[in-house]
């Protein structure tokens, strides 16, 4: 069902564009040495090369591919992306593309609900632009109006906003999560929709939450922090339900279904993660105080 | 010999005798950095083979007797110079390494060395015994590098690697054991006298050292005041390092003679040379192979063309 692993190649290449579309996201364009494509949900990793090369690459979920173009969306939270940010058109970079699993094609007739929350555009971006329809419901959520980056919405999407204060775009928008503007617009009696949701971790476990309530398939991309993008540091665990183990957000996902996501333990805090799994899929012997 | 480092005693790109075995090549993965070994081949690269091409050995992830599953995530975590990480020795257990990666590492013929760590010393001899029932047979199978970073249930959880006369019992658990296949003894910076552990590690019976493994560190969330890791500490690692490995190594080297294959952020050739020139027998690249699948591949690729 789920289309998965297109082969990925690692491509040199140069920044062409990396130019803000809204108050917090960025595109950023890369000429590659090489022709690429993906899968919609699918991300690459990205590195700098020369003297702003990062000690890790970052993940980033691609926009769209058009032969050796890469595009992807960005928002600067911490170091890495600010580096990124502060590329010139002409910098060197590597990236690593494409990786993970997809989102699934559509492979029946039901509607679609898209829900997108900030830089988690990406991938129900371009799942939209490759299979989206009549009938599909496409919502995506920003802080506020400056945020939206509203040359890339397509038309038809609704746009919710945390907060209704300043900024330019249209009046009269949706305040409050995406999810909420998604319940607000499908009757209890709508008809079963086919979940996909891309963003911060309360949105994906609002989606999880809604889509189980009516009993609707749901689709997550899962955020973890990534050594590698390929499998090999074991870095990117996302816990399974009944301390099962662990998923890879970077190999087993980043898309999952929800209902394979233990919601109670994903996504936390540093500092509460180690009381959360005492019972669950933790250490079995003393850790390792530095190495491995 | 080569251009760029016409000082170079060693050809840098061939392959060398370490104890008794002849490694086809100089640069290897680290442990822990590559998987077992089994990923990536069907990575491409235009100009490139794959990423296994030219790498001499692969050390695969530290394996132990009973399965792991490791920390709570986040696990790693990028700083502006050096990673972090605090993995938690997750990993299969040995039993199903013997019993699923070994045959498929011979069968792809990849040269590879299996990392192994214990609770107590005895163990680093039943994990090679139980090794060299699955591998003794295969040519590729080079031998075991002994992660001795971990605590030591025995003693208290002393670190293994931090007591010259545990480190000693645990090579000699692992040498009587390994008939013609390498014991390497990895071994922490995160000690005074790193030379004092490599000449009791030497003592044992180890046909050389592996230095390092990660040094102690750890980060702070300002948004929080919080430690990024669960753990709060954790192992630092990349391009940062490579001074202070290259300054245990030639520690090891100028006051033992003992054989070392050094790893602590090697990104390049240059990176490799340096520590070629401080009488280093091989390189291991760690977190740049994290960072790039071909980066052990392109070291030993550029350092074949000096
Ligand atoms: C599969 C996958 C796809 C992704 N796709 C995209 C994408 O298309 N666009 C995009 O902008 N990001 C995306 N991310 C997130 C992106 O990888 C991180 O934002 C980036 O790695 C942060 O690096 P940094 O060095 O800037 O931040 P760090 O310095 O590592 O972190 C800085 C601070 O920001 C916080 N932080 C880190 N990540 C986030 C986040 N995502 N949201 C809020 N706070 C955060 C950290 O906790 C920390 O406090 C994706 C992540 C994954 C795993
Ligand atoms: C994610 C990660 C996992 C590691 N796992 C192991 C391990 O299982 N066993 C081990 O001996 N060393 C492990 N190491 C340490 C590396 O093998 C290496 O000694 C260290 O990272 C320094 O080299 P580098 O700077 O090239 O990364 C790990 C390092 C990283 C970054
Ligand atoms: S990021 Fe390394 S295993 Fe997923």
């Amino acid at each position: 069902m789920t289309p998965s692993f297109t082969t990925a190649s690692r491509l040199l290449g140069r920044v062409v564009a990396n130019e803000a579309l809204s108050s917090s996201m960025i595109r950023l364009d890369l000429d590659l040495e090489a022709p690429t494509g993906f899968l919609p949900g699918q991300f690459c990793m990205v590195n700098l090369e020369g003297g702003s090369r990062m000690p890790l690459s970052r993940p980033l979920s691609i926009l769209r591919t058009e032969g050796s173009r890469l595009s992807l969306l960005y928002k600067v939270v911490g170091h890495g992306t600010r580096l990124l940010s502060e590329a010139p058109v002409g910098a060197a970079v590597r990236v690593l593309s494409p990786l993970g699993r997809s989102f699934p094609e559509r492979d029946d007739d039901r509607p679609r609900l898209l829900l997108a929350g900030g830089v988690g555009l990406p991938p129900l971006w371009s799942w939209f632009e490759r299979y989206g329809r009549k009938g599909d419901l496409a919502c995506f959520g920003g802080r506020d109006r400056d945020d939206v980056p509203w040359g890339l919405i397509p038309p038809g999407w609704r746009v919710s906003l945390d907060s209704a204060e300043g900024g330019a775009g249209p009046a009269g928008m949706f305040v409050g999560n995406v999810v909420a503007l998604a319940e607000s617009l499908l009757p209890d009696d709508a008809p079963a929709h086919h979940v996909l949701a891309c963003g911060p971790v309360p949105l994906l476990r609002a989606a999880a939450v809604m889509a189980a309530q009516r009993g609707w398939n749901c689709e997550v991309s899962v955020e973890e922090r990534m050594g590698c993008g390929y499998g090999v540091c074991r870095g990117c665990v996302v816990p399974r339900p009944a301390a099962a183990g662990w998923w890879t957000a970077c190999q087993d996902g980043p898309i999952l279904a929800a209902a394979d996501v233990d919601w109670e333990r994903f996504g936390l805090p540093a500092a509460e993660a180690l009381a959360a799994y005492s019972d669950g899929p933790s250490c079995s012997a003393p850790a390792p105080e530095a190495s491995a | 010999m080569s251009n760029r480092y016409p000082w170079l005693t060693i050809d840098p790109a061939g392959p060398f005798n370490l104890g008794p075995r002849t490694f086809p090549g100089r640069v290897w993965t680290a442990s822990g950095c590559f998987g077992y070994g089994l990923l990536g081949d069907d990575i491409s690269a235009p100009g490139r083979a794959d990423p296994f091409a030219g790498i001499g050995t692969v050390v695969t992830k530290t394996i132990t007797a009973a399965p792991r599953t490791g920390n709570p995530p986040p696990r790693v975590w990028a700083t502006e110079f050096g990673a972090l990480n605090s993995i938690g020795l997750e990993n299969m257990g040995v039993e199903r390494f013997c019993d699923e990666v070994v045959p498929r590492l011979v069968e792809r013929g990849i040269p590879f060395v299996a990392s192994i760590a214990g609770t107590r010393p005895e163990e680093f001899g039943t994990l090679t015994r139980r090794l060299v029932v699955a591998a003794a047979a295969a040519p590729c199978w080079h031998g075991v590098e002994l992660n001795l970073s971990c605590p030591n249930v025995a003693r208290g959880g002393v670190d293994f690697g931090r007591d010259p006369l545990t480190v000693r019992a645990c090579v000699e658990a692992a040498r009587g054991e390994t008939g013609d296949r390498v014991v390497l003894a990895k071994l922490t910076p995160n000690v005074a006298s790193i030379a004092e552990l490599a000449r009791a590690a030497g003592e044992g019976g180890a046909h050389g050292l592996t230095a390092v493994n990660t040094l102690v560190g750890m980060d702070i969330d300002l948004r929080t005041g919080r430690p990024v890791l669960p753990r709060r500490r954790g192992g630092y690692s990349g391009g940062a390092i490579l001074p202070v490995a290259l300054a245990k190594v030639d520690e090891i080297v100028q006051e033992t003679g003992l054989p070392v294959v050094g790893v602590g952020g090697v990104r390049t050739a240059d990176d490799a040379a340096k520590f070629f020139a401080v009488g280093a027998s091989a390189v291991q690249v760690g977190t740049a192979q994290m960072d790039d699948p071909f980066a052990a591949a392109d070291v030993a690729r550029a350092l074949a063309a000096q």
